[in-house]
């Protein structure tokens, strides 16, 4: 358009001006910098909030960090991780569940190609945060060895506070073939150091730790109360006061020294666990190091041994030697014993060593055996990121690329026969269908059919963590939903006793709480269905509660749909002589829906929150889990961090619902606009 | 659509009551709403393949007369016939009636969730139950015939409202209706689309449709109507051939109504 220039001229009513030439805005009134300038500091105020919400973001994303970072017990989400997924289902569900999360992703990938784009450049972002997932725990593993682990040997007590502990002889641990072991003997130089052996450490190591950290601290305090004696800012009650504290605080002598705590000659001998065999029979002096190749995977016991009449405590460091958490449960009906290691899940079942006398001897347990003090980030990162992230990795890239190869196909079947005359009207329905089948399929998947070997039936009093919340949530969804639909029909029908009913049953369950509702439930629903009374039959009750509170929001949602719809599409409906039914079918309840996506993704949304109130009843969902954990003794009383996890699960599924949702709505699906 | 010239009514031709037995016919029809008396005794009748415009002013009753007509509205006294059957409470009457005639509407009331096809096609298969393939057929012609072949498989919310209006008239005629009815049809249109669907209509007229025309365009009156009937609060006042009614209007609220809208 640039190159017609037209003459300018003047004639007697019109004028003509040349084109002006097409420009680009002033840098400073388009993207990134005029959103900046407009949003963020339009006025005086808006700086102020501005600068006031950054600063309150920035103290809270710190302090969480700090705590995530530094003090945090993770463990109990990555030790507990099945827990959270599937409960305690039992070990014949996991093929059946890992088959119906692919077929999940192969729905997501056929819906997400039917009703919308997902760009290249999404693809390629979500491939590189995948592979940043192996990679990172790739280059920790690599770069940062994991921390070092703290032994004491000796014959003598030490006393710190009213914890009096004596160093172990033997300990057993669990270790993987041809792994090494480093030991260094150390002395600390003084008390400080002592007091920051910040890592896994045995129960004297652990003593004497805290032992220094307390005459550090006392210390402290008596150099503090000296200085305020020695100014003039003190009131006479005060002085009084001071001068008693000073009088009678005695600061032990320092640990180090008293212990003779450091580096002494000692004896170490490792056997094998399960034969008590002797592998390696060694000393080390200070100075040294000893290494040694573990033959296999297994049960070890490391003996440390000082010189019969020494008095001194060795203090040991150790590298490949980890803590261990135990388990049992009941496998076919006996009792397994499992023993994880800390940083790496390493496996092993059966017994543990034994002595002699035949009591078990100790262990590196997690319970006594916690990572002591702050943890640096490099610990951090090697204990606690990298092995969740390997947890994860696979699963969530098996599932994206499913999703990506069921995406892919579809999109070039689907331009395959382009000529179709509505776009995408194929897939569309097909994947309508694919919904259809999976719903069936994953009941099937998850309840099973027959105490057969094939499908063998689950027990559903095992179901737990998000598989319940899941399968809840559906249940009560794909249920309540033509309930409610029937509901909303009735309550706008002209006869009378049917719009009464319709009415009195939704404003009922409307104005009962949902968690009055549960306890009913699990107390009444047997009168009427006698088949779901006993223990096992729990999930079931509860699904009944959910659905009738469900069915009447739902109702209320699609009556709102209803109501919405110009009264000239029934009346054109009518003038073309479609019957009332066929009206209600074909015309007003599809749209009706389609208006109402949002308002029934909002209430699945909180459906799926709302499930979490089955944990008062007794069953455990993902909150019931998160609760369970805290009653572990290796985790006991841990619940910020099993709850923040739960919150991001739960978060993360309601934003997928309601960007699915956004998504659905911006496609139009079939064009609701007018 | 029915054989256009086997009759020579369809232009031209003088007042309806002719020896002809009308399709419609209103006998001292009265319609309420609540209290407010909205047609008062109505008496009409429509010969078959006779194009009647009806005019007057806004909330005189020409969207209620007509709608009686169809049964969207209900009148409380006296009779209304279609094609000999009587408009009462039984409602196989009621179904019967409504195949017999289509109705289009100023506001198009065209399906949103459904393609053009899909709106055409709905009630032929869902209330003729006639096979798919065949209505589909037959709705792409009535889409030819309309002028808007290409638009089958779009959305209502795709297509101009001259477009959608022209849809509507074909979603009506799939039906094999014997009697058109129209409640202004051009007026929620910008003024370049009220060519394409007078146009429509008036080649409809032509092929010998019976229509009932609520409309203001008075051009398509003059050009198409076999009769101008004028309402004035609820009542018939003023009926007669075009030429007449426009030129020797005798009532003076017809006058005064034709001197501000020509
Ligand atoms: N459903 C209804 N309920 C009550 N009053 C109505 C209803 N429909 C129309 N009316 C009234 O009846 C009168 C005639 O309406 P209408 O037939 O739509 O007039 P017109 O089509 O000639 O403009 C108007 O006064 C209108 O307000
Ligand atoms: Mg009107």
């Amino acid at each position: 358009m640039a190159g017609r220039q037209r003459p300018r001229r003047l004639d007697r009513n019109i004028a003509y001006f040349d084109e002006p030439p097409e420009r680009r805005p002033p840098i400073t009134e388009v993207g990134p910098v005029a959103w900046v300038r407009a949003n963020l500091f339009g006025s005086a105020l808006d700086t102020a909030l501005t600068l006031l919400g950054a600063l309150f973001l920035i103290g809270i994303i710190s302090l969480l960090l700090t705590w995530s970072i530094g003090t945090a017990n993770w463990y109990s989400i990555t030790f507990n991780l099945r827990l959270f997924l599937v409960g305690r289902v039992e070990a014949f569900m996991d093929p059946r569940i890992s088959i119906l999360f692919l077929f999940i992703a192969v729905l997501a990938g056929v819906n997400f190609a039917a009703w919308s784009r997902i760009h290249l450049r999404l693809w390629a972002i979500l491939a590189a945060v995948l592979l940043a997932l192996f990679i990172i725990p790739w280059l920790i593993a690599g770069a940062i060895p994991p921390p070092l682990t703290w032994l004491a040997a000796g014959q003598r007590e030490v006393t710190s506070g009213s914890i009096t502990a004596r160093p172990v002889e033997r300990v057993a641990f669990i270790a993987g073939a041809d792994e090494e072991i480093v030991f260094r003997l150390v002395t600390p130089a003084d008390d400080a150091q002592l007091a920051r052996l910040n890592s896994f450490s045995d129960g004297m190591a652990n003593t004497l730790r805290n032992a220094a950290a307390n005459r550090l601290a006392s210390e402290q305090r008596l150099e503090t109360v000296r200085q305020e004696l020695a100014g003039d800012r003190l009131t006479e009650r005060q002085r009084a006061a001071r001068e008693a504290e000073l009088e009678n605080t005695a600061v032990p002598p320092p640990v180090h020294t008293s212990y003779e705590v450091g580096a002494h000659p000692l004896s170490l001998t490792l056997r094998s666990g399960d034969t008590d065999a002797e592998i390696v029979n060694g000393t080390i002096a200070p100075g040294e190091e000893l290494r040694l190749t573990l033959p296999q995977e297994g049960w070890y016991v490391l003996e440390k041994r000082v010189p019969d009449n020494d008095d001194s405590i060795a203090l040991l460091s150790a590298s490949g030697l980890y803590p261990v958490f135990d388990r049992s449960f009941i496998r076919e009906g006996e009792r397994v014993f499992q023993y994880m290691r800390a940083t790496d899940r390493l496996l092993v079942e059966g017994g543990r060593p034994r002595d002699a006398g035949g009591a078990d001897l100790p262990m590196l347990g997690i319970i006594d055996h916690q990572y002591r003090g702050e943890r640096p980030l490099a610990d951090f990162l090697s204990l606690m990121l990298g092995p969740f992230l390997d947890q994860l990795n696979l699963g969530l890239a098996l599932f994206t690329a499913v999703m990506a190869a069921a995406y892919f196909a579809s999109r070039w079947l689907e331009r395959r026969d382009s000529d179709q005359e509505v776009p995408l009207r194929r897939l569309r329905r097909s994947a309508v269908w694919l919904w259809l089948v999976t719903i069936p399929l994953a009941f099937l998947l998850i309840i099973g059919v027959s105490s057969g070997p094939f499908l063998t039936l689950s027990d559903p009093q095992l179901w737990g963590g998000l598989l319940l919340t899941l399968v809840l949530t559906v249940v009560a969804l794909v249920v309540a939903f033509p309930i409610g639909i029937l509901l909303a029909l009735g309550r706008r029908s002209t006869l009378p006793v049917v719009s009464a009913a319709s009415t009195l049953y939704i404003e009922v369950f409307r104005g009962v709480p949902l968690i009055t509702l549960l306890f009913m439930s699990m107390l009444l629903v047997q009168f009427v269905l006698p088949s779901l009374s006993g223990p096992d039959n729990a999930p079931y009750r509860v699904m009944v509660a959910l659905i009738l509170f469900s069915a009447a929001y739902l109702a209320e949602d699609v009556r709102g749909g209803l109501q919405s719809l110009p009264t000239g599409q029934v009346e054109a409906a009518r003038a073309l002589g479609l019957p009332g039914w066929r009206i209600t079918l074909h015309i007003t309840l599809p749209q009706a829906l389609r208006a109402v996506i949002p308002a029934l993704v909002g209430q699945f949304i909180s459906l799926f929150k709302d499930t979490s109130l089955v944990t008062i009843v007794g069953l455990i969902d993902l909150t019931g889990v998160a609760n369970l954990i805290a009653s572990q003794t290796e985790f006991q009383g841990l619940r910020r961090e099993t709850y923040i996890f739960i919150a991001i699960i739960y978060f993360i599924f309601s934003s997928v619902m309601s960007n699915v949702s956004r998504r659905i709505e911006a496609s139009g699906s079939g064009a609701a606009r007018a | 659509m029915a054989s256009a010239d086997s009759n020579p009514m369809s232009q031209g031709t003088t007042i309806s009551q002719t020896d002809e037995e009308p399709i419609i016919i209103c006998r001292d029809m009265n319609k309420w709403f609540g209290e407010f008396h909205v047609l008062r005794d109505i008496n009409v009748s429509v010969a078959p393949q006779e194009v009647v415009v009806i005019i007057g002013p806004s909330g005189s009753g020409k969207s209620t007369l007509i709608r009686c007509i169809n049964r969207l509205e209900e009148h409380q006294e006296g009779q209304i016939l279609v094609d000999g059957m009587e408009l009462g409470h039984d409602v196989r009457n009621i179904a019967a009636i409504r195949r017999e005639i289509g109705m289009v509407f100023q506001q198009f009331n065209l399906f949103p969730h459904l393609t053009a096809m899909q709106n055409i096609t709905l009630a032929p298969i869902r209330v003729r139950h006639r096979p798919r393939a065949e209505v589909e057929d037959d709705a792409m012609q009535l889409l030819e015939r309309v002028g808007i072949p290409e638009q089958a498989h779009k959305y209502p919310g795709q297509l101009s409202g001259g477009q959608q209006q022209r849809v509507a008239i074909a979603r009506a005629l799939a039906m094999e209706p014997k009697i058109m009815l129209f409640d202004e049809p051009t007026s929620a249109l910008d003024p370049e689309m009220i060519k394409e669907v007078l146009d429509v209509m008036k080649e409809l007229a032509l092929s010998g449709m019976t229509m009932l025309v609520v409309t203001h365009e008075m051009g398509f009156a003059r050009e198409v109507a076999d009769r101008v009937l004028f309402m004035d609060e609820g009542r018939i006042v003023e009926q007669g051939e075009p030429e007449h009614f426009f030129e020797r209007a005798q009532h003076p609220r017809t006058k005064l109504f034709l001197s501000q809208i020509l």
